[in-house]
């Protein structure tokens, strides 16, 4: 039998301050998957908006088959796809100097001075179906099947999506 | 730095990148707009339309339990639409004849038996024609449908004043005004309209309008040139001849390769080998496609460039913003 904490169930019935418990929880982790799937903070912050609405419009889909958090993740990633896919414009790249400054804001984890800044930095730099395909395998951990699932694209694509990432961020280290 | 060195500085930056902070604060409170998305959407109305897909389930699997096959379910979804004079309170159901009707300000909608639904838009007026399990036919006098259908091609069929459509699954949009003219827009598969001897195959992304006396026009892009679509109109509906063809001709982008294609077999004898050339020249057609056959219009050469073509604006369409697709090759740049 599914285990649905208390919040979510009460989410589910409509309890909005029991919604914004989940935002509170969550909303760190959503942003920062937004903001490294679009490489741009503003972007980001509209992002993890239309992921929350998404949840709260779906709620009731969630039966608690995976925990509350990886279906939350799993959405905001689809919404971040979606999104981009709907759009007739190309994604505007960030340079490296805005993408630093982004992740001014970042929060947790080991002091890493210097290179972090460099590496968000460097991801937010790359092509966007590199960047996305990279975010999700190098920093959140699904898997190619995953991946190609999610951006509509051949396994073999999010291969060569992420040896392309990979390559240029070599390259970028190698400047 | 030599090779070595730069290897495992690239092997620490992967590892770092693993140790990314998993939250980042965003720079500012995002909570008050989500909560201003989230109630505008009345609770009343997130209801309705949960009882009301709830009651259509219900109806469809008693139908399922009884065998009963008079007509399909349609449940109110806004406002006050009616069936025949009938309001529609709830749910209800439309029988094989029955014309549902909704004003300005209603909704409604129909489980096309076990294989789809359609969403009756507001000023519509839908009529059942025919709901077998090898037929599923609606005629729209006039209004909007959406219609999500999920069957083997061509079990759904909607009838309009000016041409019939016929589901080869598919999700689309029609509207039809008060002159009985329409427009098609596909959002998912294709769809094939059809008046007389006349056919068009519209595809994922494609539009086409129908006009009465004429039937459905040439199926264009969404995108097509402003150019490409005033030709086009002349070309079907105002008797622009080969003057608006040479027109379109010269608009055309291999993206447009959907209405090129159709107009191979539509304009005069006379212009079809310019249409050929100008179509192979933006898009080259498959290995093994003889000029000569598609200029007999052989069907059978016809449809493998066709085939081509619709993958083509397939790709074009489902990797829109992610990759970046040769319109002529529909492969990734």
């Amino acid at each position: 039998m599914p285990d649905l904490t208390d919040r979510v169930r009460r989410a589910q019935d409509g309890d909005e301050t029991a919604f914004r418990e989940l935002y509170d929880e969550h909303a760190g982790r959503i942003y920062a998957l937004c903001l490294r799937l679009t490489g741009d903070a503003a972007t980001a912050q509209e992002r993890t908006q239309d992921a929350f609405v998404r949840a709260w419009e779906r709620l009731r889909s969630f039966r608690g088959d995976s925990a509350f958090g990886t279906w939350l993740h799993r959405l905001a990633v689809n919404v971040v796809l979606m999104e981009r896919r709907g759009r007739s414009r190309r994604e505007r790249r960030v340079t490296p100097a805005s993408g630093e400054a982004a992740f001014e804001g970042a929060s947790g984890g080991p002091p890493a001075p210097g290179e972090r800044l460099d590496l968000e930095g460097a991801i937010a730099a790359l092509p966007a179906g590199a960047r996305e395909v990279f975010v999700l395998f190098d920093v959140e951990g699904y898997s190619h099947e995953e991946i190609a699932g999610m951006c509509g694209i051949a396994v073999g694509t999010s291969k060569a999506q992420l040896f392309r990432a990979r390559r240029l961020l070599r390259e970028m280290l190698e400047r | 730095m030599n090779d070595r060195e730069h290897e495992a500085e690239f092997a620490r930056l992967l590892e770092e990148t693993r140790r990314l902070p998993r939250s980042i604060e965003p720079p500012r409170d995002l909570w008050p707009a989500i909560a201003a998305r989230i109630r505008r959407r009345p609770a009343w109305r997130r209801w309705a339309a949960l009882a009301a897909a709830a009651a259509v389930v219900l109806i469809v699997g008693r139908r399922i339990l009884t065998g009963s096959s008079e007509g399909w379910a349609v449940a109110r979804v806004d406002g006050a639409p009616r069936i025949g004079r009938t309001a529609l309170v709830g749910t209800g159901r439309l029988r094989v004849g029955q014309v549902i009707v909704t004003d300005d300000s209603s909704r409604a909608e129909v489980q096309v038996g076990l294989i789809g639904r359609v969403e009756v838009l507001p000023g519509s007026e839908l009529r059942l024609v025919a709901a077998r399990p090898d037929a599923h036919r609606l005629a729209l006098a006039r209004g909007t449908i959406y219609a999500e259908v999920t069957a083997p091609p061509r079990l759904f069929v909607v009838e309009t004043p000016t041409a019939t459509a016929v589901d080869l699954g598919c999700a689309y949009t029609l509207e039809v005004d008060s002159t009985g003219a329409s427009r098609l827009r596909v959002t998912a598969g294709y769809v094939e309209l059809v008046w007389g001897d006349r056919r068009s195959i519209v595809p994922l992304g494609a539009m086409a309008v129908t006009r009465a006396g004429a039937g459905p026009g040439t199926p264009f892009v969404e995108d097509a040139p402003g150019a490409l679509r005033d030709a086009l109109t002349a070309f079907d509906f105002a008797r622009g001849g080969s003057p608006a063809a040479r027109a379109v001709l010269r608009a055309a982008r291999a993206e447009d390769a959907v209405t090129l294609w159709h107009l191979v077999s539509r304009v005069d004898p006379s212009l079809r080998a310019a249409v050929y050339d100008r179509l192979a020249a933006l898009v080259p057609p498959p290995s093994g496609t003889s000029r000569d056959a598609a200029l007999r219009l052989d069907a059978p050469t016809l449809e493998r460039y066709w085939q081509h073509i619709r993958r083509i604006q397939w790709r074009r369409e489902i990797l829109k913003g992610l990759r970046e697709i040769d319109p002529r090759t529909g492969l990734a740049r």
